[in-house]
């Protein structure tokens, strides 16, 4: 099995993909993050570097679930696929294998945004006068928030790509959930919006502001169980799709 | 290690694509595996790999299914056409990782590099590869394991007659080493030279298993006064004989001496006696006809044994 998360780890390592989103996702939290500055976020505010962290958690979060989706249904899409399931016909273990691996890059993914979030949020401050306290309890948990952010929602990516295995229609599918049907759904269930995928990520990246649904975030901690129940339950599925599909 | 398919079928939605298919296959052999374009070849051999659940039989490679063999890799080697790559993958990273999957030394790499002819631009990503340097990549990527059963998915594509006559040799002393080999084709002629071996099926179905050779049918042109005569006596005999005009006869299934025999033994004067056999092709041809319905020719255990 370590076998197997090794290569997965030489598989992201050597596609320029992999490099190209770690970029893209450090530039979008930093031009988000700079938009915030722009608008005039109130740097003085107790909860500000949680705000900045939490946005930062929330969009390079997009980026591991990408990361995620391109891992599997990318190996569809080149036709990979078929030498890695001959080399291992146990097509659970390459799918689990590919969970482990893609959890702990999104986790690295996660620290790197961490640090480019807190470099542009220290920066801000510091030009403001404002010394920022990186290092108190909630700065912490808010850093903690972004890469268990992106840890978990690389493993939804995973899971999603074994689902779809067409990359364009699951990163499609990915964002129209997220950008809209999340939003459909969550008029619907009102009270139970909270428990949604990207009201777990928000809730899990520690953000200080509330649901527009008025639905409050669940707790950091709650965040955290229900956006893993989420990888477990859409995991399994995924392993169990892909052992029983023929590849054509 | 002889891999074989034991009432192998496969059916999708309302088409049986591979139906009761039933052969095996030598070692130390170059096996052909042939039939029209969807006459069922690749799901046939993507079942072999456990890529593909048979909807009823099995195939077995040694005593095993592929998904139960321990080191699969080791064991079978396998260039399917739908075998992609990562365009920005170089070549070497794209083997290295298949080294790792299959548990062969990263030294193995070189050497298969090496054995296909791609060292020169093994660090070169495979994007730029020609259709002929990714063919040698996934011969290079089915080596990897040393594999004592070599299966290849129309391997002929894309080379050149240089490589198709490197591919021939190679495959030809990979099989005197004692391995398996099975490539699949549509066109018999593209490896009727290298190939000793035959398993043809259309529709699903299988036509034809054997060694070459007894494809071939012996058909002889004799011409003849007495046609009516000759054909009488021929068909007593067993032969499948047919007038073509009102002074030739086709023998099929009989040698000119065979033919010359008996026509002596008649006191059957002759004008012409012609061994005009019929090509391989043809009976490829014959085998995989579309409105072709007779019974399998000549599926016959002294073939498959070898």
């Amino acid at each position: 099995m370590t076998r197997l998360i090794v290569i997965e780890f030489i598989k992201l390592r050597t596609i320029r993909s992999t490099w190209l989103l770690l970029g893209i996702q450090q530039a979008v939290v930093f031009a988000s993050l700079s938009v915030l500055v722009v608008v005039g976020a109130d740097l003085r505010a107790p909860t500000a570097v949680r705000q900045f962290l939490s946005q930062a958690g929330f969009m390079s979060s997009l980026f591991s679930l990408v990361l995620g989706i391109l891992a599997v249904a990318g190996e569809y899409r080149h036709k990979t696929i078929t030498d890695t399931y001959l080399a291992t016909p146990r097509r659970a273990r390459v799918v689990a294998a590919k969970l482990v691996a893609l959890t702990l890059t999104g986790a690295a993914f996660g620290v790197a945004s961490a640090l480019t979030a807190s470099s542009v949020t220290a920066a801000a401050m510091s030009t403001r006068g404002i010394s920022p306290d990186l290092s108190s309890v909630e700065t912490w948990r808010s850093t903690a928030g972004v890469v268990a952010g992106n840890a978990l929602y690389a493993a939804i990516g995973v899971s999603v790509g074994a689902l779809v295995r067409n990359p364009t229609g699951a990163i499609t599918a990915a964002l129209l959930w997220i950008t809209l049907a999340e939003g459909v759904t969550a008029g619907l269930l009102r009270d139970l919006s909270q428990w949604l995928p990207n009201a777990s990520l928000l809730a899990l990246a520690y953000s200080p502001g509330r649901m527009t649904t008025n639905a409050q975030l669940l707790p950091q901690w709650a965040g955290a169980v229900v956006l893993a129940a989420y990888a477990v339950v859409l995991a399994l599925l995924a392993a169990a799709t892909s052992v029983r599909r023929d590849v054509t | 290690m002889i891999v074989s398919a034991r009432a192998l079928t496969k059916q999708f939605g309302r088409v049986r694509a591979v139906d009761d298919l039933t052969f095996e296959l030598p070692a130390g052999r170059v096996t052909g595996f042939l039939g029209p374009n969807g006459a069922g070849k690749t799901t046939t051999l993507r079942m072999l790999l456990g890529l593909v659940e048979p909807t009823a039989g099995e195939a077995l490679i040694g005593d095993r299914r592929y998904v139960d063999l321990p080191k699969p890799r080791r064991a079978v080697g396998a260039v399917l056409e739908a075998t992609g790559y990562h365009p920005g993958r170089r070549g070497r990273d794209h083997l290295r990782i298949l080294a790792g999957l299959a548990g062969a030394s990263r030294d193995r790499v070189d050497h298969v590099f090496d054995q296909v002819g791609l060292l020169d631009v093994a660090d070169r990503r495979v994007g730029g590869y020609s259709l002929g340097m990714r063919q040698r990549l996934g011969l290079a990527a089915a080596l990897l394991g040393d594999p004592e059963v070599l299966i290849l998915d129309e391997p002929a594509n894309g080379l050149d007659p240089e490589g198709i006559a490197w591919l021939r040799s190679l495959l030809r002393s990979l099989a005197g080493e004692g391995r398996t080999i099975l490539v699949s084709s549509h066109v018999l002629s593209e490896v009727a030279q290298t190939v000793d071996h035959v398993v043809i099926i259309n529709r699903g179905q299988l036509r034809f298993a054997g060694p070459l050779r007894a494809l071939e049918r012996g058909a002889v042109t004799v011409r003849t006064p007495r046609p009516e005569q000759l054909r009488a006596n021929l068909v007593s005999r067993g032969y499948e004989a047919t007038t073509s005009d009102a002074s030739t006869l086709v023998v099929h299934g009989a040698t000119a001496a065979q033919v010359g025999h008996v026509a002596a033994t008649e006191r059957i004067e002759l004008h012409a006696l012609t061994d005009s056999g019929a090509s391989l092709e043809e009976a490829f041809l014959s085998l995989t006809s579309p409105d072709d319905r007779s019974a399998p020719a000549a599926i016959t255990a002294e073939g498959l044994r070898a």
